[in-house]
């Protein structure tokens, strides 16, 4: 193995990438080469120090973590309690609009002239009487299939 | 903050609600001793070939019926009256037809209809139909052509 190379393992082993055989070689490379031993070492020396460093700020933040920790548990108490006010919300939100819609709909429900096409069920039609002071009046009877008509023929105008 | 959802739970019971009052808004008509009047004023003339979509399956009888080669729904008016009260319906160029359901039994629906132009009476009649049934009242002038009065009861 040569120095290059050692190098690039020894950033490895301090990763903690090195693979066991990877790294029974690297030793025995350390064992003859005493400027990759000491940067091996200098290396492992950072990687500790680095650990220490994060455990010091740790225990620095710590009660502002806890205290960050009171207030996530709180929130979420908070939002449970929301959530279950809401869902009552929900569960009867539907009655007031259903009662609007329904007196707006016994409101307007047989006044409107945009209704479906006309689709008699009959033709049926008896016609009792039939007169007129200024025109001519025919009752016209096509058969069953069709309408009764009642045509007026105006006077004055014909 | 988290927004309920309204969607799910709230959609279906407030439809079934909003459909039962909707049926109970239609029953009425049938039940109490009311007659609703429909009454739509198409008019007929040789101006172009359409007809129109409005008249429903009555379309192909008009044709069938008259010479005329267009129909257009002018105006179309419903009034639900009770036996003995008289509705008045407002028709195109200035004609009014009055319709007073009178007595009648079972499905059956008379009507008193009269239709004027200013102080001129057009027509007065008495006509008897079912339920669900149609008349047609046709030949007042308008424009270039006819009026066809469409009434039925229900």
């Amino acid at each position: 193995m040569d120095c290059r190379a050692a190098l690039m393992e020894i950033a490895a082993k301090a990763d903690g990438i090195l693979s066991r055989e990877a790294e029974a070689g690297l030793a025995a490379h350390l064992a003859v080469c005493p400027a990759c031993a000491a940067e091996d070492a200098a290396t492992s020396a950072t990687g500790s120090a680095l650990r220490a460093l994060a455990g010091i700020r740790a225990m620095e933040k710590a009660p502002s973590l806890d205290a960050m920790w009171t207030r996530v548990r709180a929130g979420i108490g908070e939002g449970r309690e929301e959530r279950r006010h809401a869902s009552w919300i929900a569960r009867w939100a539907w009655l007031p609009a259903a009662v609007t819609l329904a007196v707006l709909a016994l409101l307007f429900y047989p006044a409107g002239t945009d209704r479906s096409p006309f689709h008699p069920s009959t033709f049926d039609v008896s016609v009792e009487d039939v007169e007129s002071d200024s025109a001519t009046v025919a009752l016209v009877d096509k058969g069953e299939d069709l309408p009764r008509v009642i045509w007026i023929i105006e006077d004055a105008k014909t | 903050m988290p927004r309920p959802d309204l969607r799910g739970r709230a959609g279906a019971p407030a439809l079934f609600f909003l459909l039962f009052l909707l049926l109970l808004a239609a029953i009425p008509s049938e039940a109490a001793n009311t007659v609703t009047v429909d009454v739509g004023a198409a008019y007929a003339s040789n101006e172009g070939t359409s007809i129109d979509p409005a008249l429903g399956t009555i379309r192909g009888k008009l044709r069938s019926m008259f010479n005329y080669t267009s129909y257009r729904m002018l105006d179309r008016k419903r009034r639900t009256l009770s036996v003995g009260e008289t509705g008045e319906f407002e028709l195109p160029g200035r004609r009014t037809m009055r319709a007073t359901p009178l007595p009648a039994r079972g499905d059956k629906v008379r009507l008193s209809i009269q239709i004027s132009e200013g102080p001129r009476n057009l027509l007065t009649t008495t006509i008897g139909l079912r339920r669900g049934g149609m008349v047609l009242v046709g030949g007042p002038t308008h424009l270039s052509g006819v009026l066809i009065l469409i009434i039925s009861a229900e």
